[in-house]
C-alpha cells in the first residue's frame, strides 16, 4: 500500500504533469526562453521582463511545436505582458489566492525547455502593494521560496489543490514573487480592450513635507506633499494647483510620499474629477480635479 | 500483523506526522548503505560520499571525490577500510570503489527514467563532513536538454534541494526509498545536479561486466515460502 510520501510525490508530479499543459516557453529574448501561462483561449501571460523585444516572438507549446506569438501589451507596473497564439491548450482553473495562507505547499512550473519543470516550496508570506518600490503597482502578492529555477519567470504558482494562483516573477531581486489572479485579470481585461495600462495624470511634481503642529492638528496627518512644480497646461494648473499648495488627500487617500501619489493615479480616474485635499496659506482647502492620461514615455 | 498495527499507528497520526514518520524510517534505512570516502592525507585530504552498489563491497561515488590517493571508506557499522578505484570515468564523473567486505546492507534501485518533474527526492551524504546529512526537494526536470547545463548529450536530474560540499558520490532517493542518482554538483544554493542511476549501470556494464546491483530486494532471511 502507497504511503503517504509516495502519495505526495505522486500528487506532486501529477499535478505538474496535469496542469504544465497550460504552461508554455515563451521565446522573446536573446538569452534562456522563460515561461508563460494559458489565461483564456488563445491569450498567454507572462511577465513584462522576459519579453525584451515586441516582434519575432515565439511559443512552445506542451506537445512539442512552435507557434509564432504577438503582443497584445505590457504593463511594467505589475510586470506583466499578454501574448496572442494560436494555441489549442486546456485552461487552467485561476484560482482566487484568499484561500492560501501562508505555510501552505505550492509548486512552480516552468517550461524554459522542451519539457514542464518543478519546484516546491511554501507561501512565506501574503503582501500588500505598499511594500514594493515605487512604480511596481499591484493590490497584492505572495512571497514564496520557491526556486526561480532559470526560465522560471512568468510559469505558474500552483496549490496543492491545481488551482493557478498567478505567475512567478524573479524580478525582485532574491524574492520569488508571485502576481495574483487578481491583479492579473486587471491588466489582461484592460490590456485586451486598450492595449495598454491607462495611468491617471496630475502634472504636479512634489516632494514629502513635514506639516507645522498647527497645520498637521487640522489636517489629521504629519506629513504631506509639498507641490515644487506645476506643468503648463496640466490638469493641475487646470484644477487650481498652485506651487508652494501642499497635498494632504486624494480621494481620501492620505498623500505622505511621492509614492502615495503614484499609486493613487490609477487609470479609472483618467477623464473623472477628483477630490483633492489641500493646505493653502495654513488652511485646508479642498479642489475638485479632472484628472488626465499619463503620456506614453 | 504488524503491517494493521502500523496502519492504525498511521490512522492516528496527522499528515504532517506521517510524513515525518515515513521520512525518518526512510533516511534510517537508506543510512545504512551511504558510506563516507576520503581521500589523501593531511592538509591535501578531501571526502565525499558513496553508496554500497553491491553487498561484496562495491561502492559507487563520483569520480572527483577519489582523486587524491589513499582512499578509505566508512562504514555506517564504524569499519574504516582501505578502498581501490576497480573504474574510473573523469567525463561522466564516475567511480567505482572495491572494498573487502561481504553482506553490506545496499538499497534498492529505482527507475531513474521515469522520475517526473515535482516528484519527491531525498539527498544523503556527509555534507561538510555532517554524517548523513539529508535535505528533501523536488525534481525540477530530467534529461540532458536542462537550463545551466552545456547540450553535450549528458544527462541529469536537476533537483530543487541544498546539496553542499561533501554530498559528492552520495545517494539520491525517491518516495519509495529507492536509489535514482548519483549526487554530482550544484549550479547554486538550491540547485543541485544527480547523475541517473540508469547512466550508473551503464557505467558499471560497460567497465566492469556488472549488470545490475544483485540486490532489486533486500534479502529477507525470515521469510518463509510456502510451495
Amino acid at each position: 500500500m502507497p504511503d503517504v510520501l509516495q502519495n505526495l510525490s505522486e500528487e506532486m508530479a501529477g499535478l505538474t504533469e496535469q496542469i504544465g499543459a497550460s504552461v508554455v516557453r515563451v521565446e522573446a529574448r536573446r538569452r534562456l526562453p522563460a515561461s508563460g501561462v494559458l489565461w483564456e483561449k488563445g491569450v498567454i501571460v507572462t511577465s513584462n521582463h522576459v519579453v525584451e523585444r515586441d516582434e519575432d516572438i515565439h511559443v512552445g507549446l506542451p506537445n512539442g511545436s512552435t507557434v509564432s506569438a504577438t503582443l497584445i501589451g505590457r504593463d511594467p507596473s505589475s510586470d506583466v505582458a499578454v501574448l496572442r497564439a494560436e494555441a489549442d491548450l486546456p485552461v487552467p482553473h485561476w484560482a482566487e489566492p484568499e484561500t492560501i495562507r501562508v505555510g501552505h505547499l505550492v509548486l512552480a512550473l516552468g517550461r524554459p525547455s522542451e519539457r514542464i519543470m518543478a519546484t516546491l516550496g511554501v507561501v512565506s508570506a501574503i503582501e500588500k502593494g505598499d511594500k514594493l518600490p515605487a512604480g511596481m503597482q499591484i493590490d497584492h502578492f505572495l512571497q514564496t521560496d520557491v526556486v526561480m529555477y532559470p526560465g522560471f519567470s512568468g510559469g505558474a504558482l500552483l496549490s496543492a489543490g491545481g488551482r493557478v494562483l498567478g505567475i512567478n516573477t524573479s524580478a525582485m531581486r532574491g524574492i520569488s514573487l508571485t502576481i495574483p489572479t487578481s491583479t492579473l485579470r486587471r491588466v489582461v481585461e484592460t490590456l485586451l480592450a486598450h492595449g495598454k495600462i491607462r495611468r491617471g495624470y496630475l502634472g504636479v511634481g512634489a516632494q514629502a513635507a513635514k506639516l507645522s503642529s498647527s497645520v498637521a492638528q487640522k489636517a489629521g496627518q504629519d506629513h504631506g506633499l509639498l507641490v515644487v512644480s506645476v506643468e503648463s497646461e496640466s490638469p493641475a494648473e487646470q484644477g487650481g494647483l498652485f506651487m508652494g499648495d501642499v497635498l494632504l488627500t486624494f480621494e481620501d487617500t492620505p498623500l505622505r510620499s511621492p509614492e502615495d501619489l503614484i499609486r493613487a493615479l490609477r487609470g479609472d480616474y483618467v477623464g473623472k474629477a477628483a477630490a483633492l485635499k489641500i493646505v493653502r496659506g495654513g488652511e485646508v482647502h479642498t479642489l475638485s480635479v479632472t484628472i488626465g492620461e499619463r503620456p506614453a514615455r | 500483523m504488524v503491517s494493521a498495527l502500523r496502519a492504525r499507528k498511521q490512522m492516528a497520526m496527522s499528515v504532517f506526522e506521517q510524513l515525518n514518520d515515513r521520512l525518518g524510517s526512510l533516511a534510517a534505512e537508506a543510512r545504512r548503505s551511504l558510506v563516507r570516502v576520503s581521500s589523501g592525507r593531511g592538509w591535501q585530504q578531501g571526502s565525499g560520499s558513496g553508496t554500497i552498489w553491491h553487498s561484496d563491497g562495491l561502492i559507487i561515488t563520483n569520480a572527483h571525490v577519489i582523486g587524491r590517493g589513499g582512499l578509505r571508506v566508512a562504514l555506517h557499522d564504524g569499519r574504516d577500510l582501505a578502498a581501490r578505484v576497480i573504474a574510473a570515468d573523469e567525463s561522466l564523473d564516475l567511480a567505482a570503489l572495491q572494498v573487502e567486505a561481504v553482506d553490506l546492507p545496499t538499497v534498492q534501485l529505482g527507475n531513474s527514467k521515469q522520475l517526473h518533474a515535482g516528484a519527491w527526492v531525498f539527498a544523503m551524504g556527509f555534507p561538510y563532513g555532517v554524517e548523513g546529512g539529508s535535505t528533501g526537494g523536488v525534481v525540477i526536470g530530467s534529461g540532458a536538454d536542462l537550463p545551466e547545463m552545456p547540450s553535450n548529450g549528458r544527462e541529469w536530474i536537476a533537483l530543487s534541494l541544498h546539496l553542499r560540499p561533501g554530498h559528492s558520490g552520495g545517494m539520491l532517493l525517491n518516495s519509495d526509498g529507492k536509489l535514482v542518482g548519483v549526487n554530482t554538483l550544484i549550479t547554486g544554493p538550491d540547485v543541485g545536479f544527480a547523475i541517473p542511476t540508469h547512466i550508473v549501470k551503464r557505467f558499471l556494464k560497460d567497465r566492469i561486466g556488472v549488470m545490475e546491483a544483485p540486490s532489486t530486494a533486500p534479502p529477507q532471511r525470515e521469510s518463509v515460502v510456502i510451495l
